[in-house]
């Protein structure tokens, strides 16, 4: 276990997710400003966030939890990975957007053209980041949910982006049944702060931060825990995708432009399950048993998700689905509870972070090049798209488990913390879906990227190197993380050891 | 935080009427209708943590909050929206008849559950009692309809009035499980839900001219 941490205050933690908000709203003017001023805030903002999470990493790594606005705002090894994650999958995919919506179709619109969208989409998308990163520096149970429903509201109209029957019937689909999902968090947040408030060991305005609630879980009655877990379990659950709360997510994550889907899928899931982990995880301690529930929680979402992508033509349904399966992982190796499920979930989670990015741009690559995401529509794509493809069947290989890439490694750990734990059934199930996932990416990979090219496809080239180069630097991350995961073992140690409650 | 001074008859009689506009606004068939019965709800829960507020002065500004967030901009939100033209609602999964049994079923099953088992939600001795123990009820009872509402309504705009419920079921909770929660805290909770509403009332619009319609069983196009 790692030494007691020292508590510092900062201003770190604030600016990390003010710096993107207030470049957000400067980007609403981008008619004023013009594209190419709005476009540089879209990317030295996310820029801005992952040096933020450098320094904040770099202190956190030496022994430090940095707060801020008193103890409301709280940066520990759990929080800044995610800080660190958002920043980096945000920066890239800023970069990948410059060229992107410059293609025909995003931002054109009857009735508004494209000096009005671009600006608008690119105000929503800093504001989504901010948010997705406010949520992850709160220690205020409440305004935890009050960020997570944010995220929903920022991202509501990116999904709906392309403003057409599909657009708008994703949005709608996502913004209604994650505003419900989301309420039951709320109900769970007032319920876990009412139960803490009346053990009559914190003050009011104590209650409400997680790191203080933490210390009194165990004296909040069984039935009331047994309660706020479930509502938490349902709210969290449908923002993370968590099957069976999942089926806004392929709607979404396949409409929304490619952009917005390498965000969702990259990391807003991923902040939902950090927002889960962050108050489940209290009542660890004294009620261990939850581990099993939600292990089987975890399994449930990784069967179920990639059997569903079996039977996908689309290409970013298929990727959305693989997204539920894979969350399955990370909650089921946190779920575990000890030091090493935790590693191996977190590890997962950062992987996954950088894996999905990478294989929806190779989507976004082939949409801009050819028009179509549907893998019955493509083939052969390897001799005109060699880098998209080199990148793709990277992803697709780590996210399948496999020596040298990144998932390999961090879903090892996931396995060998569920056999330690004695899940042996949990392990089978797990082993089958990886396998299972590698059938489902490869066979893709193969229909798209090898074979005869049809016609339509004819004219199709290598995307910009705006697009390609944030997709060459994720696939070397997978690689390089995969050979040389130390890189990452301090900030992931001090991240685990803050969720890892149950032992090694 | 005490009982004493608080209205408990006046507190009672909101209370009920709480839950009956919770019915009317799930059952009544005309749009226009169903969105007063929410304004009225409004209304009515500002009243109410008004009233609570006799006890916790700064109960007088989440009143204050949900005044303008629940009672004056959502409703102008929904009659905006709703218009002046046709205004009845998509025949919903359920009809009016087994409806209202059903809506009667939640209504008195999830009050006397909620009252009867109240320490369940409520971990303090003081929200276990007196009014605070039909607040929570009601809460319940209010959040159950409200689900009831999105999970068989099959217009859009109806469902969007069942959000409202749901979250009014939640927010009434905070006067007896959270009644000091600081006002940044507050503000925060409720202007999420006048963004929810006005930003989905924005895409169904959209839904409404790109589809003809607002039957959420019409949005198909990702099943092809």
């Amino acid at each position: 276990m790692s030494e007691q941490a020292a508590t510092i205050a900062s201003s770190m933690p604030a600016w990390a997710f003010l710096v993107p908000l207030a470049a957000g709203a400067l980007a609403f003017f981008g008619r004023w400003l013009g594209a190419r001023l709005t476009q540089f805030l879209a990317v030295a903002a996310p820029l801005g966030v992952t040096l933020l999470g450098l320094e904040m990493a770099r202190r956190v790594v030496d022994g430090a939890v940095l707060t801020g606005w008193g103890n409301e705002l709280r940066v520990d090894g759990l929080s800044v990975l995610l800080v660190l994650a958002i920043g980096i999958v945000g920066t890239l995919t800023a970069l990948y957007s410059l060229r992107y919506v410059k293609q025909p179709g995003l931002p054109t619109r009857v009735g508004a053209a494209a000096a009005q969208r671009l600006p608008t989409f690119y105000g929503l998308f800093l504001w989504f980041i901010a948010t997705m990163v406010w949520g992850c520096v709160t220690n205020n149970i409440v305004m935890l949910y009050v960020a997570v429903e944010a995220t929903t509201l920022t991202s509501g109209l990116l999904v709906a982006f392309h403003w057409d029957k599909r657009g708008l019937e994703a949005g709608y689909k996502y913004l209604m049944l994650l505003t419900i999902g989301i309420t039951f968090a709320l109900f769970g947040c007032v319920l876990v702060y009412a139960a803490a408030a009346a053990t009559n060991r914190l003050t009011g305005g104590q209650a409400l931060l997680i790191s203080e609630v933490r210390g009194v879980a165990h004296l909040i009655p069984p039935a009331t825990a047994l309660i706020a877990v479930a509502f938490l379990v349902v709210g969290f659950g449908t923002k993370a995708g968590i099957a069976p709360f999942h089926p806004w997510l392929p709607d979404a994550h396949a409409e929304a432009p490619t952009p917005i889907s390498v965000l969702l899928s990259g990391v807003m899931i991923k902040m939902a399950v950090y927002a889960l982990a962050r108050t489940v995880s209290i009542f660890y301690p004294r009620w261990p048993t939850l581990a099993v529930f939600v292990v089987a929680l975890g399994v449930f979402t990784m069967v179920l998700g990639i059997v569903m992508a079996l039977a996908q033509d689309d290409l970013k349904r298929l990727l959305a689905y693989s997204s539920v399966s894979q969350i399955g992982y990370v909650v089921a190796g946190i779920g575990v509870g000890t030091y090493l499920g935790c590693y191996g979930g977190l590890f997962h989670l950062l992987n996954h972070a950088l894996i999905k990015a990478l294989l929806f741009m190779c989507v976004g690559a082939l949409i801009y090049a050819t028009g179509t995401r549907r893998i019955s529509e493509l083939a052969g794509m390897r001799d005109r798209m060699p880098i998209t493809s080199a990148c793709f069947v990277i992803g697709a290989l780590a996210i399948a488990g496999l020596p040298p890439f990144n998932g390999f490694l961090s879903k090892l750990t996931v396995y060998l913390a569920l056999a330690k734990a004695g899940m042996w059934w949990a392990l089978a199930i797990a082993i089958a879906a990886g396998f299972l996932t590698m059938v489902v990416l490869l066979r893709a990979a193969r229909t798209v990227f090898w074979g005869h090219a049809p016609a339509t496809a004819a004219a199709a080239r290598e995307v910009p190197a705006t697009m390609w180069g944030p997709m060459v630097a994720l696939a070397v991350a997978c690689v390089v993380l995969g050979v040389f995961p130390r890189l990452t073992f301090p900030l992931l140690d001090r991240a685990a050891n803050v969720l890892a409650t149950l032992g090694r | 935080m005490s009982t004493a001074g608080l209205n408990g008859e006046l507190i009672q009689t909101l209370s009920m009427v709480v839950v009956i506009t919770s019915v009317v606004a799930v059952e009544v068939r005309r749009l226009r209708f169903a969105a007063m019965a929410y304004s009225a709800q409004a209304l009515l829960i500002v009243g109410l943590v008004a009233s609570f507020a006799a006890v916790n002065p700064s109960l007088y500004w989440w009143a204050a909050v949900a005044l303008i967030t629940k009672a004056v901009l959502t409703p102008w939100f929904l009659f905006r929206f709703i218009g002046h033209g046709e205004d009845r609602e998509i025949k919903p999964l359920i009809g009016f008849g087994p409806s209202v049994v059903v809506a009667a079923l939640l209504m008195t099953g999830f009050y006397r559950f909620t009252h009867g088992h109240v320490a369940l939600f409520a971990p303090t001795t003081l929200a276990q009692g007196g009014v605070f123990r039909t607040n929570l009820a009601v809460t319940s009872t209010v959040f159950a309809l409200g689900l009831y509402c999105v999970l068989t309504r099959r217009d859009a705009t109806k469902t969007v009035i069942g959000l409202c419920l749901l979250e009014n079921g939640v927010h009434l909770s905070l006067v007896s499980l959270a009644p000091e929660l600081p006002e940044t805290t507050l503000f925060g909770v409720a202007t999420e839900v006048v963004v929810t509403v006005f930003l989905l009332l924005y895409v169904i619009a959209g839904v409404r001219k790109e589809f003809g319609t607002t039957d959420t069983f019409a949005l198909r196009e990702l099943q092809r």
